[in-house]
């Protein structure tokens, strides 16, 4: 790190050396991988956009209770989980691995309180009969020529993102096991990674849930 | 040795102020020519190309400045900046633990405004507009201050940001084809219920 400093006080931004970026290794791997996953992300929205735009009709069936109040205190918590991320950063920046430990813990409870509301925010669905290719009847009803890809959309987005945190959860949790062993820089690219699922859910949430409101109260009429 | 570095800086330079006036060529040539015929196709590819032309046009833009051809603009904010630079170079990460609480209550705030719209029956493409205005603001958030990129050197900047945007704006090309999936239907759409009260 000392060369990296010594260079960065006299390179201009355009100087290339041998750390053109001026960060590390670790650091850079983390940011490639996030702008090919949110590439992944990315096909899958526009996906699902083509989807509902090139079919004849496509269920709003998103009530107040549960869904939106759920998604929204899911929205909470995963924010809140990233600023605890950015304090969890700074103290180890600052050489507290106890405080940095501690706010890890506090991050991967979000996390998983996250996960935990969202499954029940499946079952709900699914109890009422939806699946990746077929709707409730109701909703047939209720919505008539919908695209049964609703389920195939919702899961599959939603899915892969639950499946995000949950490896984001893991990966915090040996980060957090093992705190004194790992560097500064391992607990930053941890939050990197933590606050990209976050910034995902920016676009899924709006996307997947406030476009699918139900207004009228259609369902359970 | 220098002059040969200044002659390929030169060059670069070019080179990419024609792509720049390349893209906006573009852009003025489907106006120009088509007139909005083909509606979110013409829409999509002026914003691709307007995109391509900012992004070709920030270099040479930047390349100007440093050689006193533009005069910055924002010359308070550049002093700022060089300030927060000392400190990432002194090891002391820009972004103070209140700042960030700032910006948290601002990403709930824009949350809350978008739960809010949800409720509020505005038309459905003003709705998705207004929406992605604001995801992409707090995208932006996280991404400057959350994920830390406003305190990196500005060559990890211009290397992440552009590619991503480009690569996004090459996805959403495809988009607006759904349209027109729509268009060539047959028969006509089955009409969604009206509900009454």
């Amino acid at each position: 790190m000392g060369e990296v400093r010594a260079e960065s006080l006299t390179a201009n931004d355009w100087g290339g050396g041998v750390h053109p970026y001026r960060i590390g290794h670790r650091k850079l791997g983390m940011w490639l991988f996030i702008m090919s996953d949110s590439l992944t992300f990315g096909a899958l929205l526009v996906a699902y956009s083509y989807a509902r735009v090139a079919s004849v009709n496509w269920p709003t069936p998103f009530s107040f209770y549960p869904s939106i109040v759920f998604s929204s205190v899911m929205t909470l918590v995963l924010l809140s989980s990233s600023l605890t991320m950015v304090f969890a950063v700074s103290a180890s920046k600052r050489g507290k691995k106890g405080a940095a430990r501690k706010w890890i813990m506090f991050t991967m409870l979000f996390g998983l309180t996250f996960v935990v509301l969202h499954l029940f925010e499946w079952k709900h669905l699914i109890d009422e009969g939806l699946a990746p290719f077929e709707l409730p009847n109701e909703w047939i009803e209720k919505f008539p020529g919908a695209s049964p890809l609703f389920g195939s959309t919702f899961f599959g987005i939603t899915g892969l993102h639950m499946f995000h945190v949950l490896t984001g959860v893991i990966y915090l949790g040996v980060i957090a096991a093992r705190i004194r062993k790992f560097k500064d820089e391992d607990v930053e690219v941890s939050g990197l990674y933590w606050h990209f699922v976050d910034l995902v859910w920016m676009f899924v949430f709006p996307l997947v849930y406030l476009l699918s409101v139900d207004y009228h109260g259609v369902l359970g009429k | 040795m220098v002059d040969i570095k200044q002659r390929e800086v030169t060059t670069l330079i070019m080179i990419l102020v024609g792509m720049a006036v390349l893209s906006l060529a573009v852009a003025a040539w489907d106006v120009v020519s088509n007139g909005f015929r083909a509606g979110t196709d013409d829409v999509f590819l002026i914003i691709v190309c307007l995109t391509l032309a900012l992004l070709f046009a920030v270099p040479p833009l930047l390349w100007a400045r440093a050689n006193g051809m533009l005069k910055n603009p924002f010359a308070e904010e550049a002093v700022a900046e060089g300030g927060v630079d000392m400190e990432v170079a002194h090891g002391e990460h820009g972004g103070s633990d209140r700042q960030n609480v700032i910006v948290w209550a601002g990403l709930l705030g824009l949350t809350a405004f978008e739960v809010l719209l949800a409720y509020m029956q505005v038309n459905l493409t003003l709705m998705l507009i207004i929406l992605m205005g604001a995801s992409i603001i707090k995208a932006a958030l996280i991404i400057a201050y959350f994920m830390h990129l406003k305190f990196e050197r500005l060559s990890l900047i211009l290397t992440i940001v552009p590619t991503l945007v480009v690569l996004l704006c090459l996805f959403a090309i495809l988009f607006p084809d759904s349209f027109r999936l729509h268009n060539l239907r047959p028969v006509e759409p089955v009409q969604q219920v009206e509900h009454e009260g």
